[in-house]
């Protein structure tokens, strides 16, 4: 890349028409849209299969391949690399693209570096069915998945740089910032976890702490930074105003960056006790940029919220996700310390994020790009599915979140008192939260289907035009 | 803001902060961890695991058991006790038994005094000397000098208010019941000057530490887990969630602490552990009916299999016929069996097991 920059003159003569940048974007995005979609779908059947064995221990019992110590990680890691960041990188592709006003670099090779991408996932989940999991949270793929996954992110990335870095719009937005912040955590945080468990295998509790803080940054930052990007692209579209107060949005993405980090490592125990104290802290500091940031996200949609969330259907995504990213963060601040310690607590963190904060932000702008680069019109065929995607999304997203805490609460009195009996209060009592999350999971994967069948009809629509000759 | 690069470094800048602090700074102070020597043996902890075990270990990983289970003992505070090991000797001590006799039955008289002090809920009884040994004018002289001390304590008593009970346990009892805990689950201070009121009458006293918390409470484990418990593991499978009971110290847990208790038929107790331990792997609700642990049937053969070393049957509860355990099956048990953490170290004390002859309340 040694050739000079554009001068901002040709840059605009030069730039793409909108159509031109969708039309670049339109393989590689919607493959990755439908793929992480798919896999929404079946990493939320895992997971209501593994939740069903938590109360019902006899359900597919006897089989190795689906015990619950497997199913569970299997659906956990199909979530997160099949859904979520493998939607992330279609956002993200597409944030760029449109904000940047640039055809995407190689859309062909994005597109088979995301089935190279897919094909990892794949792999990675049959080998922790088959037993092969790392056993690290979120880190469970084998080296024989995890390696391939990395190089096939490893291209993806690097063509999203170069097409930022060809943009013809220079003036970067905040999206865009956190969408470049992401891009490059997440080499960075993969590859130190990789290479520091499976490769080089760090002695003792370090690797624990390492996973922990891979989790971490994984939620707090990679994850949560795609959420703010899509937030910030589509709440001012929403409701057709400004960005309020850019100020108070780039100290709120600095600080992000800077305290979410270390956040996520405050329920280890047999560890250094600062290094929980440290977590501790930052959990509750890092409430000062959500809040920035959501506050000016707030100021720009102050009084048009109640109409955009009923003529849009991308926007009351985006709000309930909002919301979920201010009570997920609060809660973690004021209970995820030693009281919760141990508990479905952090399991209810991690799925919100995953589901709820993201999930619920990511499906909303999907709902928003997918009908533009299929039929070229606002919003997907069926109006009853897209309605039927948020309510059943809303509501598993819900389920799975209070139905964890609660059992989290639960289990966390038991833990908290000798007196009280394991298998009663613990074991037993916390069955009919639990049932809950089976009910969530169910309502998740109706959610994608829903979606994924509204994702068909566009696209069947789209070749019907195409070649509606030849029908 | 138009210059990308300036947001990537700032990023990368972030990142490193906290990579320095969370990955680079735990590396530099716990990388150069080593098992340490159990005193007085040659031993270290932790152990190598031995080969079967170290399978086990992977079985363990394989199965997920650590989805539902933490290899993590939390202890809440540290709290002091003083324990009396030995009655020691000073110019007050006298010998029970006749001379030429061959035995010894010590008593420190001043022993029994400093305990009375330290102990208002004792009684404190008569030494009752056999008549020969009163020609012996040290024993006459001790005597007298305890007489005299007696009175001084009853003084001391009636001017705190004090009721010495006149039944149950007195001092001489704790003190010929060594060794004794005199005070459990007490502040440092008091703990410690329990200990110099004993030491200075001529006795063998010690500090003992009480680790308290809940998990220790449950019998999870005699102390918090450490880092240096895990030194020799990889993968490091601490656990976050406790769906069933934590693990780390499994291989130590008394019956009656499992979430289903249980009570030793006989005497070889290792070999009822153990075979407890298989029944649970093939099916958990053999012995908690309300189980959640998932069943591992799968390591287990039916019928007896055809290789040559197919191993003891293992005998069920109930009308079940009897199961063969594969390979993996006892290599987890084994694995689970190596799962202590009752040995002490510099940074995670254990109170050293001694028994227990009517601790003070605190
Ligand atoms: C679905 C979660 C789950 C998984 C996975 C799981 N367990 Fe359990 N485990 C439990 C529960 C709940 C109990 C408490 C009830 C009981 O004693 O059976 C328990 C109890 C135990 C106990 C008895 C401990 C005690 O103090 O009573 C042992 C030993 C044990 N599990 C071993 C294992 C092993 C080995 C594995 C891996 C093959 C495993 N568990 C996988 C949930 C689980």
């Amino acid at each position: 890349m040694t050739t000079a920059q554009p001068s901002s003159q040709t840059a605009c003569a030069a730039a793409p028409s909108v159509a031109e940048v969708e039309a670049s974007c339109r393989l590689p995005v919607l493959f990755l849209a439908f793929s992480g979609a798919a896999w929404l779908c079946a990493g939320a059947v895992l997971a209501l299969l593994a939740s069903v064995q938590l109360y019902q221990p006899a359900f597919m019992e006897g089989c190795a391949w689906v015990t619950y110590g497997r199913l569970r990680p299997a659906a956990v890691n199909a979530l997160t690399y099949g859904f979520a960041l493998q939607t992330a990188f279609a956002l993200a592709l597409w944030l760029i693209a449109r904000l940047g006003r640039v055809e995407l670099v190689a859309p062909l090779g994005l597109t088979i570096a995301a089935k190279f991408w897919n094909i990892a996932v794949t792999v990675g989940v049959f080998g922790i069915l088959a037993g092969d999991a790392t056993g690290f949270d979120l880190l469970e793929f084998p080296l024989y998945a995890a390696l391939p996954l990395f190089a096939s992110y490893a291209c993806i990335a690097a063509w999203a740089l170069v097409t930022l870095h060809r943009r013809t719009e220079r003036e970067l937005y905040v999206s865009l910032w956190f969408v470049l912040a992401a891009l490059l955590w997440f080499p960075w945080i993969l590859s130190t976890a990789q290479g520091l468990l499976l490769g080089w295998q760090v002695p003792g509790v370090v690797q624990a702490i390492v996973a922990g803080w891979f989790g971490n940054n994984l939620l707090q930052i990679v994850l949560t930074s795609f959420t703010l990007a899509v937030l910030f692209y589509f709440v001012p579209k929403a409701v057709k105003r400004p960005l309020a107060n850019p100020g108070l949005v780039s100290a709120g993405f600095w600080l992000l960056l800077l305290i979410g980090g270390w956040c996520g490592l405050s329920q280890l125990a047999a560890v250094p006790a600062w290094i929980p104290s440290v977590s501790g802290a930052a959990n509750v500091l890092v409430i000062v940029p959500v809040l920035a940031l959501l506050v000016s996200l707030w100021q720009t949609a102050d009084g048009k919220i109640a109409e955009s969330w009923k003529s849009n259907a991308t926007f009351r995504f985006l709000l309930v996700a909002a919301i979920l990213l201010l009570g997920v963060t609060l809660c973690t601040a004021v209970f995820g310390g030693h009281y919760t310690q141990f508990t479905f607590f952090a399991t209810a963190r991690t799925d919100i994020v995953l589901l709820g904060v993201f999930g619920l932000a990511a499906l909303g702008a999907l709902h928003y790009i997918v009908p533009r680069l299929t039929t070229g019109e606002d919003e997907l065929p069926s109006e009853g599915l897209s309605d039927l995607a948020f309510w059943a999304a809303l509501f598993g997203v819900l389920a799975v979140g209070i139905g964890f805490s609660l059992a989290g609460f639960k289990q966390a009195a038991v833990g908290a008192s000798a007196e009280s009996k394991f298998l009663e209060g613990a074991v037993t009592g916390v069955a009919s939260n639990l049932k809950l999350v089976t009910v969530g999971y169910g309502a998740m994967a109706v959610a994608a289907l829903a979606f994924l069948v509204n994702f068909g009809l566009a696209a069947r629509r789209c070749c019907l035009d195409c070649c509606g000759g030849a029908r | 803001m138009r210059y990308g690069p300036i947001i990537g470094a700032g990023a990368l800048f972030s990142l490193a902060c906290s990579w320095a602090a969370l990955v680079m700074a735990p590396q530099l102070q716990l990388g150069a961890l080593a098992p340490a020597p159990i005193p007085n043996t040659s031993d270290v902890h932790p152990a190598l695991r031995p080969g079967l075990a170290a399978q086990g270990a992977e079985v363990y990983r394989s199965l997920g058991c650590y989805q539902c289970h933490t290899r993590q003992v939390r202890q809440d505070a540290l709290l002091f006790g003083a324990r009396l090991n030995d009655v020691g000797s000073n110019a007050n001590t006298i010998n029970l038994e006749l001379p030429g006799s061959g035995k010894t039955n010590l008593v420190n008289l001043d022993l029994l005094i400093a305990l009375a002090k330290a102990r208002p809920d004792l009684g404190i009884a008569k030494v009752t000397v056999p008549p020969p040994l009163l020609a012996d004018t040290n024993v006459v002289a001790a005597l007298g000098q305890f007489t005299a001390n007696l009175t001084l304590l009853k003084h001391a008593d009636d001017k705190l208010d004090v009721v010495r009970p006149t039944s149950g346990p007195t001092v001489n009892d704790v003190v010929g019941n060594r060794p004794a805990e005199i005070f459990v689950k007490v502040a440092p201070e008091t703990a410690e000057s329990v200990v110099k009121l004993l030491t200075d009458s001529g006795a063998k006293a010690e500090l003992v530490i009480c680790n308290l918390g809940p998990d220790i409470e449950r019998g999870w484990g005699a102390r918090r887990s450490v880092a240096r418990d895990f030194v020799n593991d990889t993968p490091v499978l601490l656990g976050s969630l406790r769906v069933g009971p934590d693990l780390a110290s499994i291989g130590m847990r008394a019956p009656e602490k499992f979430a289903a208790p249980w009570k030793f038929a006989g005497t070889n107790t290792a070999a009822e552990v153990e075979h407890h331990l298989l029944v649970h792997l093939y099916n958990p609700r053999l012995l908690a009916p309300a189980s959640t642990c998932p069943s591992a049937a799968y390591l287990f053969d039916k019928q007896k299999p055809e290789v040559r070393f197919a191993g003891e049957p293992l005998a069920l509860p109930g009308k079940d016929a009897p199961v063969f355990p594969k390979h993996n099956a006892r290599a987890l048990v084994a694995y689970l069996l190596t799962q202590r953490t009752d040995v002490g170290l510099l940074e995670a004390p254990t109170p050293a097991v001694a028994k227990a002859a009517a601790p003070a309340k605190p």
